[in-house]
């Protein structure tokens, strides 16, 4: 193990870390960033509780070394929405009911969120698939899919006016 | 500066150990060329662990990270990261990602079963990350690339530390589970694969508990080439994995196919060859018993399904 400093962007920010060459993306996001929305479930990137989104692809930070994110731009659910408004995505998950112990939320929200990036008008099955790497062991599936659609329905009727916002 | 974390003190040196490394030491190497990554590779050798995307390695060492004292990260390598067709070839880069390989118009086009079987590895955050030169380092019997990249005929282009280049074919890579030729001081850069003709079909089936993430129970990449006549066949590779200590081709369908008009073919028995010629272990995967059933019954599911897509183009 030898120490080392690396630089990543972390929603939005730029940050120096210093870290080490056996820490993973996932302890230097937790311990050393304290963002503690990204959780660590098996740590062997079959649940998707420590998925986070990196230079624009979903990824379990559990499976990634620090060093591995140096230079990398990466989004935490801390990055999502801010203090006073609620992404859709989130308000949707509230709205349907899709959060129940909540530790999965994070990582179901991320891969929502990139999901309906790329593909605006999912249809079940590529719901299911954008979802499928992450477990859920208390709500069930049916209402974090209700969520996305949820989510994609409000998002497409207020593409125009959300942009012209942001804008 | 407040943005800066760690826990290191002021003063510390950046190296820890000096049995290994010579101050100032990270003991983590992320070279942008071959060639560096081919000279800190023969500097360290057996001592240096590589790291493509790290899905498998980060499982195997989870709780032994710290038994690894350096890294060499080929992420910065451009020209490992590309699909590049040739006159008659197509070279891939040994960091293509999973994704790339299932989203690839090209490989779509001519490898359609290994874009496929990429499409069925574990998960998006997987298949972002895993990538085609760790599937086969790693050299799980259920590596699910494998068994398409040896139906598709594929070579991989091995580089040692003095520059020596070699090619081997995926039969002669792979020697047993988790083992390979691969040498310590050599690493695998690309994966060429001969462009196949137009008259090509194949298919991909894998067989686990559930759909994602799963470590398949057995896989089958069956890929067969037909005759100008677009009747006879001509070449047949029959490749299964999860069934032996390494990905396998059943040589003897190909006996039984070629020559033969694929109208005329028996299924069934192509099937029970494929049954009678693996040797499949219990795991918790599934039984011996289980595995050979299965195996005859996707058999015949691939060829059906290949000679759906042939009559399928008969009618257009």
């Amino acid at each position: 193990m030898s120490k080392l400093n690396i630089e990543l962007t972390i929603n939005g920010k730029k940050r120096k870390v210093e870290t080490t060459t056996s820490t993973r993306l996932l302890d230097l996001i937790r311990d050393d960033l304290h963002l503690t929305g990204t959780k660590e479930g098996c740590g062997k990137g079959e649940c998707g509780a420590c998925t986070v989104i990196m230079n624009g692809e979903l990824a379990a930070s559990c499976l990634i070394l620090a060093p591995q994110a140096d230079g990398a731009a990466i989004t935490t659910i801390e990055g999502i929405g801010d203090d006073k408004y609620l992404d859709p995505i989130q308000e949707a998950f509230i709205e349907t009911g899709a959060v129940q112990c909540g530790f999965c939320t994070p990582g179901m929200i991320l891969a929502a969120k990139k999901l309906l990036e790329e593909n605006p008008h999912p249809d079940e099955e590529e719901i299911k698939r954008g979802i499928s790497g992450n477990l859920c062991r208390c709500t069930g599936y049916q209402k974090i899919i209700d969520a996305i659609k949820l989510a994609a329905n409000r998002l497409s009727s207020s593409d125009s006016g959300r942009g012209k916002k942001d804008a | 500066m407040e943005e800066s974390f760690g826990d290191l003190k002021k003063g510390q040196k950046n190296c820890q150990r000096t049995v290994h490394c010579h101050v100032p030491c990270q003991g983590y190497f992320a070279p942008q060329k071959i060639e560096e990554a081919l000279e800190i590779l023969s500097k360290y050798g057996k001592e240096i662990k590589i790291i493509a995307g790290g899905t498998d390695l980060l499982v195997q060492y989870y709780d032994r990270l710290y038994e690894i004292n350096h890294w060499l990260d080929l992420k910065n390598i451009q020209e490992l990261k590309e699909i590049n067709i040739t006159q008659d070839e197509m070279e891939i880069g040994a960091m293509v990602t999973h994704t790339q390989l299932e989203t690839s118009e090209d490989i779509k086009k001519y490898y359609p079963v290994l874009s496929q079987a990429a499409a069925d590895i574990g998960s998006p955050q997987i298949r972002n990350r895993g990538t085609v030169g760790g599937n086969i380092v790693n050299a799980s019997p259920a590596g699910d690339l494998l068994a398409p990249l040896m139906a598709y005929n594929a070579q991989f282009r091995l580089l040692s530390t003095t520059q020596e280049e070699k090619l081997v074919s995926a039969e002669e890579f792979f020697i047993g589970p988790k083992k390979t030729i691969l040498e310590p001081a050599q690493l695998l850069t690309q994966i060429i694969l001969p462009l196949p003709s137009e008259r090509t079909y194949g298919s991909w089936i894998k067989i686990g508990k559930r759909k994602a993430l799963i470590i398949a129970a057995i896989t089958l990449a069956l890929v067969v080439e037909m005759a100008e006549d677009h009747k006879t066949v001509k070449d047949v590779r029959t490749c299964l994995g999860s069934v032996a200590p390494t990905p396998i081709e059943i040589k003897e369908v190909k006996k039984k196919m070629a020559g033969k008009n694929f109208n005329q073919l028996d299924f069934k028995q192509l099937g029970q060859i494929v049954e009678d010629k693996i040797s499949p272990i219990d795991d918790i995967r599934g039984t011996r018993e289980y595995r050979k059933d299965v195996a005859k019954k996707i058999m015949i599911k691939a060829l059906e399904e290949i000679d759906e897509s042939m009559r399928g183009e008969e009618v257009i």
